[in-house]
């Protein structure tokens, strides 16, 4: 499970932004390969420190909203993600509780019982994670490929989902196997694409960073 | 008939809470003096909110019962008098996208479990008092506090909106919306920056629910 959980971990590899593009992408023919090939790296991976800007299209604007953040993941499915501009968000996740700090209020979430923002939140964090990634019952994935990168198609299933998602596409550089985008497009075709920039791997990450108190 | 059994129900001693209750909800503002607005054209209010062009983000908590939502507001014109009011989660996430034409609300889009009639009306309510797009029959102006507060009334009906502009800063600090006696929405607007507010609170009177807002664009 902990392979499962971690396995998208292992794209966030080194290296620049490389624009994500979804043009002359073809389908993968050798998923198996594919996929065994990103989950040995994975076993690799302890920590993870990577920076990132999260751009949210919508239809009614002519800019897209930015926002700006850091993230840290150690090993086993301990994650900080926080936003750092325009505005303070910190959310941490460990294996059984949500930590939320805006501004100064902190509040706690038990991760089976609060359905909702768990549904919403889960999206997100599992894109990270890779349990979305690897939930074949929530998700029909497709994988594609071009010189550069794996393209890889998430559809979901339920229809509580789908409702609010009509797909979340993940950018694979191939020449590292790091994660450069994700892009979550919503029934209404408004999109947030967020790309990792700056990532380090298996740096010392202190066990502070997931303390929603420190 | 009805009176003269209501009549004979406070003669034979009401609780003393009720008649604190009727004068609790009386409207403070019923004897102002106040005069016609013969403009008849809200953009005449010197309120900057629903006039300004810019893309405004707000930095969004609202308190619901039990429930927190929290996210980005997100309120655009986009064209006069037509405007865009959108909440997404911090990751983007959309939550609910409304539209408002010329008075009419209109939902966009809703997370399934806000849409719901009672929940979607309440919003109306209250982006339609923020960004006075409520109809209405008739305007009045009228002064409060030693001319510190000059003030307009958009009347419809039993329902009156209420907004008060500080005359010192020539801001409109404060709205509030009434049915006959009753306070049923107020908000009030404060730290105004390039002539629009950094903050904004929201609050029902008769139902639980509070929305805080902290601009952040």
């Amino acid at each position: 499970m902990n392979k499962i959980i971690i396995t998208l971990f292992s794209f966030f590899l080194f290296l620049g932004v490389i624009k994500a593009q979804e043009e002359n992408f073809s389908k993968v023919f050798d998923i198996e390969k594919t996929k065994a090939n990103l989950e040995q790296l994975t076993e690799e991976i302890s920590t993870i420190k990577s920076q990132f800007i999260q751009e949210k299209h919508l239809s009614f604007l002519t800019e897209n909203i930015i926002s700006k953040g850091e993230f840290y993941f150690k090993n086993p499915g301990f994650l900080r993600w926080k936003y750092t501009e325009p505005f303070e968000y910190l959310i941490i996740f460990t294996d059984k509780n949500i930590f939320i700090k805006d501004e100064e209020n902190i509040s706690s979430f038990d991760t089976e019982s609060n359905k909702m923002f768990s549904e919403i939140n889960n999206i997100m964090t599992g894109t990270i994670q890779g349990n979305i990634f690897n939930d074949s019952e929530r998700f029909t994935v497709e994988y594609f490929e071009n010189n550069q990168q794996y393209l890889l198609k998430l559809i979901p299933k339920m229809q509580e989902m789908k409702s609010m998602l009509q797909s979340i596409h993940i950018f694979i550089d191939k020449s590292d196997l790091s994660v450069v985008s994700i892009k979550m497009t919503e029934s209404s075709n408004d999109y947030t694409s967020i790309t990792f920039i700056d990532r380090k791997l298996n740096t010392t990450i202190d066990n502070d960073k997931f303390n929603i108190h420190k | 008939m009805i009176n003269s059994t209501s009549i004979n129900k406070l003669k034979t001693g009401v609780p003393l809470f009720i008649i604190f209750l009727l004068f609790g909800c009386s409207n403070p503002y019923k004897n102002l003096t106040k005069t016609e607005f013969s403009a008849k054209n809200i953009t005449e209010i010197p309120y900057s909110l629903p006039q300004s062009e810019k893309t405004l983000i707000y930095k969004t908590s609202i308190d619901f019962y039990q429930r927190n939502i929290s996210g980005l507001l997100i309120i655009k014109k986009t064209e006069k008098q037509n405007y865009r009011i959108a909440l997404t989660t911090q990751f983007g996430l959309k939550i609910f996208d409304f539209a408002l034409k010329e008075g009419n609300f209109e939902v966009v889009y809703c997370i399934e479990y806000l849409n719901k009639k009672s929940i979607i009306s309440t919003f109306e309510d209250d982006f339609k008092l923020l960004l006075m797009q409520n109809k209405f029959e008739q305007i009045y102006t009228f002064q409060k506090d030693k001319q510190k507060y000059k003030g307009w009334i958009l009347q419809s009906g039993k329902i009156n909106y209420y907004y008060f502009l500080n005359t010192d800063n020539n801001h409109i600090e404060k709205i509030e919306q009434w049915k006959r006696n009753a306070k049923k929405i107020s908000v009030v607007l404060y730290d105004y920056n390039n002539n629009l507010p950094l903050n904004i609170q929201l609050e029902h009177h008769n139902i639980k629910l509070k929305m805080n807002l902290k601009r952040i664009q």
